[in-house]
């Protein structure tokens, strides 16, 4: 029964669609989020490879080192479940099912970094926010994680916020990238 | 009379001819061109009286005719104190003087001119201030005095915008200096932001010769193919700490002013130099104009702002202006060279404007235009912002900047003179200077920030300053003539008054600035500060350097309070049951950021519906925090004062946190899931602070602690169904077999137990009893994709058991009746924990909590209490925060904390705090209600008013 | 605005932290009079020149850090140690 129940994500407004996709604001919330937290010098750190700061891809899951001894994994329900069962738990390492706790958006675009620095205090320029890179700021007053992960070399960055913001916060990048025709995609 | 007063074409006029652009100026109509500025649509216009001066209502023509003229300020439909000499026409708009009543020709508080001498500095100090009790009164006659537009309160909201720039150099100002300046930079690598306050770029250069203007088209192409970032009409108002400069932008397309916070690596200062006026008798009449503001009018907007003029010159610029007339076919009646000793003393003419002018040597000249050319200020207001105290150079009669500032420079004329392949040659290096302290700046910030893009080696060395010195023309000191004129336009104040409050001892030039408010107006010292000086300098017979002068702070320019506050960013948390709220009726209230239900229409019945059927309400806002590590016992006998090493799996437990100062912080339960794995509950209001108060100590005091906390509280989804058919309805959701299944049966999930289990399909749900509203209750944890789900099944599945939602406030009509107190209602920030009644929670015999110490020496003082209390008559509902007195006496013994009619109890029931004397069950006390009125009530014996023995919750 | 330099973050906005207060050792709390115990609380050595103070990077990397800032110029220097706790203060 629990496969029948379909995910009810954060985003419950409804967008026109149409409009250009040249920057588009999009939905991921329903991917699979993992949190997993150990030391930075742990196995589990190793295996994870990447570290705060950066980001990378691994069989389908996207591996964000977006805090200090702490991960977060995103990616399809069964590539990250396969991540977690292999994880290293030598030492003390805590995995927490995220999926449910952190919405999910992904703004795409050339000008996105421009939409960024509009409700962000972040350098989102090539130099200090670098493709792969994962940082953790404010954005319209709301705490989010960002990082960096461009699509066929477009710019393009996930931004997770609590999932009670998540509505709140769709709607203030949609509206400081107004004057950069924002579209709002799959939602 | 259309443009009677424009010129034929200028050679490097700015107006497009092509495009006529009507407005209206104080109700009649007039025209212009593409371009014009509002001054030189109306001076075009044979316009000379723009406005009224603030305290004598003089007739006031343009002086400056810039961003900074004082005598500018008009009303274009609902926007008052518009700078005319900078805001550019448009068709259809509504121009109108301001502080002029009833009409700008006939004003009636001209007459405070009459007695003008009896107004001196310091007038409204010494006449308004007694009797006090009148002071409303002269408040608001002063208030019709005072200049300014009028505001209109109908005004729709406009667009304000703010954004973040990280720019390696921000030059401010677009003259020649800063153009040469930020060209350099962005050659040398930076990324650049050029931000001019006008319209154009170019500085001076537009309103110079065909060479200056060719050097200004040479240079603004190059800017643009370096790729600098040019922000026009626009203001750097600030440099703040590490080169946080605010940027007013009034030329985005679509706000009507953004505010840009740029973080400046480097910031490069090239205002140019601000005209400074002559004081002189009749220097405000209407036909007084200083050299730049007439070549602006002649040369970029072809206006012609005289017929016959008298030049006063102490340099070049004044000579120029000369030779502009007499090209554009102004006559120029007399040129006055100062450089040879010659002086004007004053301007004559009936009220409205000019005929004469009377020199030094006795003559008079006829004219109705006086141009004034007696040097410059330095505008050194950023320099100020980052710490340079300017120094005053008196044989160039200017000021200039005094001490090196590693990531401030300056370049252009506020740095020195010479000629243009100097002052370019200065700017060059300049921006080449910046761009190199920029890129050792950007190295040291990418190797300190561990998400950047690697850098190799060393940090660059920080370039040492070795630009050419830039010569300091010789110029005469020109402040006042030997008569007496106006030194503070914007404040109508003038060299005499300033003289007087000298005399009256207010003489240091901080204390004569507030007695007379010279430099307070909207000129905020631009053109009247060093006149200032220099007067009190002739007053107490010293130079201008002993004097000093004020400290420029921000804004350099105003900022509208739209762009400040920018686009209004109030973050709003909903939890995933929020459309079904929004669909069924709810009462939302705003607590925190949270919109939560307040109740569905009638909060009573819910109540009565959940005492009597079962409730379910949703508690998602409840902090929950997850604890995982083989140290999370330890992390909890910190934080709660009472003792949590034998906690059994499975198990709840309730504790109270304490701040070091023994004052209860928060409360909640926190359960056991497994062997190293629990989840904490806070307060809705203390789920963040909770959270950085438990890594505050693993962080600092105990990080040796294996412990890993988690903020979880929008994951799940929080739903508390209560009532004594809950049990029933859970019932009918929970599997009762496999994996996911739970026992619901009184003897195996006891009050304060904790499972987890498969809820109406939904696995890895938390369920804990616990009885804040007094019923037997279950408290569900939804992950939270599936809150709305899990809602939704229950009023469904309990539809023939009364199933119905209840909101926030029959949840605190509940809990009020049970008695339970909250942390920040019934707490404050001096309450502490032995006041709350819960002292067996209190555990002093554990080796350390948060508060220990404080607690332990609070045990043995008498403290205020927590008590129920109820009011004799049944009826009255004493309003929160009503005081508890001493009979007869207004001694406060407490208050109110909580009051709510009970619709179970059919009574008031209230908790409240008292003094210790009168907290034992049974003592009468005093209420004084919002009225006055006097009425008794009654300490109870629990806090309880409703089932203080927890039958049913325990049931 | 100020920049902190967070020793994981780089140096960032200010705002982006919760300003934690001069940095003391907390005292026993079974071992302490109130005298001290309030001292520690309440009282602070507020100098003109180097001060030990605490940071808390709330927007970023969510760490306590020690820094030392000269309060007469704002220039930081590193200071080697975590954290230390807060007083009273949550």
């Amino acid at each position: 029964m629990a496969n029948a129940l379909e995910f009810e994500s954060p985003i419950t407004k409804r967008y026109p669609s149409g409009g250009s996709r040249d920057l588009a604001l999009s939905d991921e919330s329903s991917q699979t989020k993992t949190l997993v937290r150990a030391a930075d010098d742990s196995a589990a750190a190793s295996q994870l490879g990447v570290a705060f700061g950066g980001s990378r891809h691994q069989a389908g899951v996207h591996i964000i080192g977006q805090r200090p001894t702490e991960w977060l994994l995103v990616g399809d329900e069964s590539a990250a479940a396969a991540m977690v069962v292999g994880l290293d738990r030598t030492g003390h390492v805590s995995v927490i099912d995220h999926t449910h706790a952190r919405a999910l958006l992904r703004l795409t675009g050339e000008r996105s970094a421009d939409v960024l620095s509009k409700i962000c205090n972040v350098d989102f320029g090539d130099h200090m926010t670098p493709d792969g890179s994962a940082l953790s700021a404010s954005v319209a007053k709301v705490g989010c994680d960002i990082t960096r992960d461009d699509a066929s070399g477009i710019r393009s960055y996930r931004i997770a916020c609590d999932r009670s913001f998540a509505q709140y916060l769709f709607d203030a990048i949609l509206d400081a990238g107004r004057e950069f025709s924002l579209t709002a995609v799959g939602a | 009379m259309s443009n009677s007063m424009r010129l034929p074409a200028q050679p490097g006029e700015v107006i497009d001819r092509s495009r006529r652009i009507d407005i209206k100026w104080n109700g009649k109509k007039l025209s212009g061109f593409d371009g014009d500025t509002i001054a030189s649509a109306l001076v075009a216009n044979e316009v000379r009286v723009v406005s009224r001066s603030m305290k004598y209502h003089r007739p006031r023509g343009y002086l400056t005719a810039d961003f900074w003229d004082p005598n500018g300020f008009v009303q274009v439909g609902d926007d008052p104190n518009v700078r005319s000499g900078h805001r550019l026409i448009e068709k259809g708009m509504t121009v109108d003087p301001q502080n002029v009543w009833p009409s700008l020709d006939y004003d009636v508080k001209a007459a405070n001119g009459l007695v003008g001498r009896f107004l001196t500095a310091g007038f409204y100090y010494k006449t308004f201030i007694k009797p006090q009790r009148l002071w409303p009164v002269y408040e608001k006659v002063l208030a019709r005095f005072a200049p300014g537009g009028v505001v209109d309160l109908d005004t729709p909201h406009g667009l304000y915008d703010k954004r973040y720039a990280h720019p390696d150099v921000v030059v401010a100002g677009g003259g020649p200096a800063g153009m040469a300046a930020a060209i350099a930079a962005a050659e040398a690598g930076s990324k650049v932001m050029l931000v001019e306050h006008e319209h154009h770029l170019g500085g001076h250069l537009l309103w110079g010769s065909a060479e200056d203007r060719a050097l200004a088209a040479e240079l603004t192409a190059a800017v643009e193919t370096a790729g600098v970032e040019v922000l026009l009409n626009s203001t750097v108002t600030g440099r703040y700490e590490d080169n946080w400069v605010a940027i007013a932008q009034r030329s985005h397309p679509q706000a009507i002013e953004r505010l840009v916070k740029a973080r400046a690596k480097m910031l490069v200062v090239a205002p140019g130099l601000i005209e400074r006026p002559y004081v002189f008798a009749g220097n405000d009449k209407p036909g007084v104009m200083l050299s730049g503001a007439v070549r602006r009018m002649v040369n970029m907007y072809a206006a012609k702002p005289g017929s016959r003029a008298v030049v006063f010159t102490g340099n070049g610029d004044g000579d120029a202006a000369a030779s502009d007339l007499e090209r554009a076919g102004i006559e120029v009646a007399r040129i006055v060279d100062a450089r040879n000793g010659e002086n004007i003393l004053a301007a004559h003419g009936p009220a409205k404007s000019m005929d004469s002018v009377e020199l030094a040597d006795g003559t008079k000249v006829e004219a109705d235009l006086l141009v004034t050319a007696v040097g410059w200020t330095a505008p050194t207001s950023l320099l100020n912002m980052a710490g340079d105290r300017p120094s005053y150079d008196a044989n160039a009669a200017r000021f200039f900047p005094n001490s090196p500032i590693d990531h401030v420079l300056s370049t252009g004329g506020i740095a020195g003179d010479g000629s243009h392949e100097e002052l370019i040659e200065h700017a060059v290096a300049t921006g080449r200077l910046a761009a190199a302290r920029a890129a050792a700046i950007g190295h040291r910030l990418q190797a300190a920030t561990r998400r950047a893009a690697s850098v190799d080696g060393e940090a660059p060395a920080f370039a040492a300053d070795d630009r050419p010195i830039l010569p300091r023309d010789p110029h005469p000191e020109l402040f006042r003539s030997t008569t007496h004129g106006i030194v503070d336009y914007s404040e109508d104040v003038g060299s005499k008054d300033l003289m007087a409050a000298a005399a009256e001892g207010y003489d240091s030039v901080e204390l004569l600035k507030r007695f007379t408010t010279a430099t307070m107006g909207p000129s905020q010292g631009k053109l009247e500060t060093v006149n200032t000086v220099a007067v009190l300098g002739e007053a107490r017979g010293e130079t201008i350097e002993e004097v000093g002068t004020t400290v420029w702070r921000p804004p350099y320019a105003p900022i509208t309070l739209g762009a400040l506050g920018g686009r209004i960013h109030e973050p709003a948390r909903v939890s995933s049951i929020q459309p079904w709220h929004e669909a069924n009726g709810v009462t939302p209230i705003l607590a925190g950021a949270w919109i939560r239900p307040e109740h569905y229409g009638n909060p009573e019945s819910e109540v009565r519906n959940t005492r009597a059927n079962v409730g379910i309400t949703d508690v998602t806002p409840l902090g929950k925090l997850d604890l995982q590590g083989p140290d999370v016992p330890k992390l909890l006998s910190q934080l709660y004062t009472n003792k949590w090493m034998q906690l059994p799996v499975g198990s709840v437990r309730y504790g109270i946190m304490c701040a070091e100062d023994g004052v209860v912080l928060d409360d909640g339960v926190t359960g056991r899931l497994g062997d190293e794995h629990y989840l904490m509950t806070t307060t809705s209001s203390g789920a963040a602070s909770i959270w950085e108060w438990a890594e505050n100590w693993l962080q600092t005091e105990h990080p040796d602690w294996k412990v890993h906390v988690t903020p979880v509280t929008t994951g799940l989804t929080s739903i508390n169904v209560a009532g004594p058919k809950s049990r029933e309805l859970v019932s009918r959701l929970v599997a009762h077999a496999g994996d996911g299944a739970i026992d619901l049966d009184g003897e195996a999930f006891k009050y304060m137990q904790v499972r987890q289990g498969t809820i109406a399909g939904v696995p890895n749900c938390i369920m804990w009893r616990i009885g804040f509203t007094g019923e037997l209750s279950f408290e569900l944890h939804v992950p939270s994709g599936h809150g709305l789900h899990v809602w939704e099944a229950l009023l469904e599945a309990g539809k023939d058991l009364g199933v119905r939602a209840f909101g926030l406030e029959a949840q605190r009509i509940m809990r009020l009746e049970k008695g339970h107190f909250i942390v920040g209602q019934d707490t404050d920030g001096l309450t502490k924990a032995p006041s709350t009644g819960m002292t067996s929670l209190i555990k002093l015999d554990k080796e350390d909590f948060a508060g220990k110490a404080e607690l332990a020496w609070a045990m043995d003082t008498p403290l205020p209490v927590v008590v129920g209390i109820q009011t004799v008559d049944p009826l009255i509902v004493p309003a929160e925060a009503s005081q508890i007195v001493r009979e007869g006496t207004n001694e406060i013994l407490g208050r109110i904390t909580s009051s709510r009619m009970s619709p179970t109890l059919r009574r008031s029931v209230c908790l409240g705090q008292v003094a210790p004397e009168s907290a034992a069950a049974g003592t009468e006390l005093t209420v004084v209600l919002t009225t006055g009125e006097r009425i008794k009530a009654r300490v109870m014996e629990h806090h309880a008013h409703f089932d203080p023995e927890g039958a049913r919750l325990r049931g | 605005m100020l920049l902190v330099p967070c020793p994981n973050c780089g140096p960032r906005n200010a705002s982006d932290f919760a300003y934690g207060g001069e940095s003391h050792v907390r005292p026993n709390p079974n071992q302490a009079t109130p005298e001290e115990w309030r001292s520690y609380l309440y009282m602070e050595d507020n100098p003109a020149g180097w001060l030990k103070e605490t940071w808390y990077c709330r927007s970023g990397c969510r760490r306590f850090f020690t820094v030392e800032r000269n309060t007469a110029t704002n220039e930081f220097r590193e200071h080697p140690i975590p954290g230390t706790k807060l007083g009273g203060k949550a």
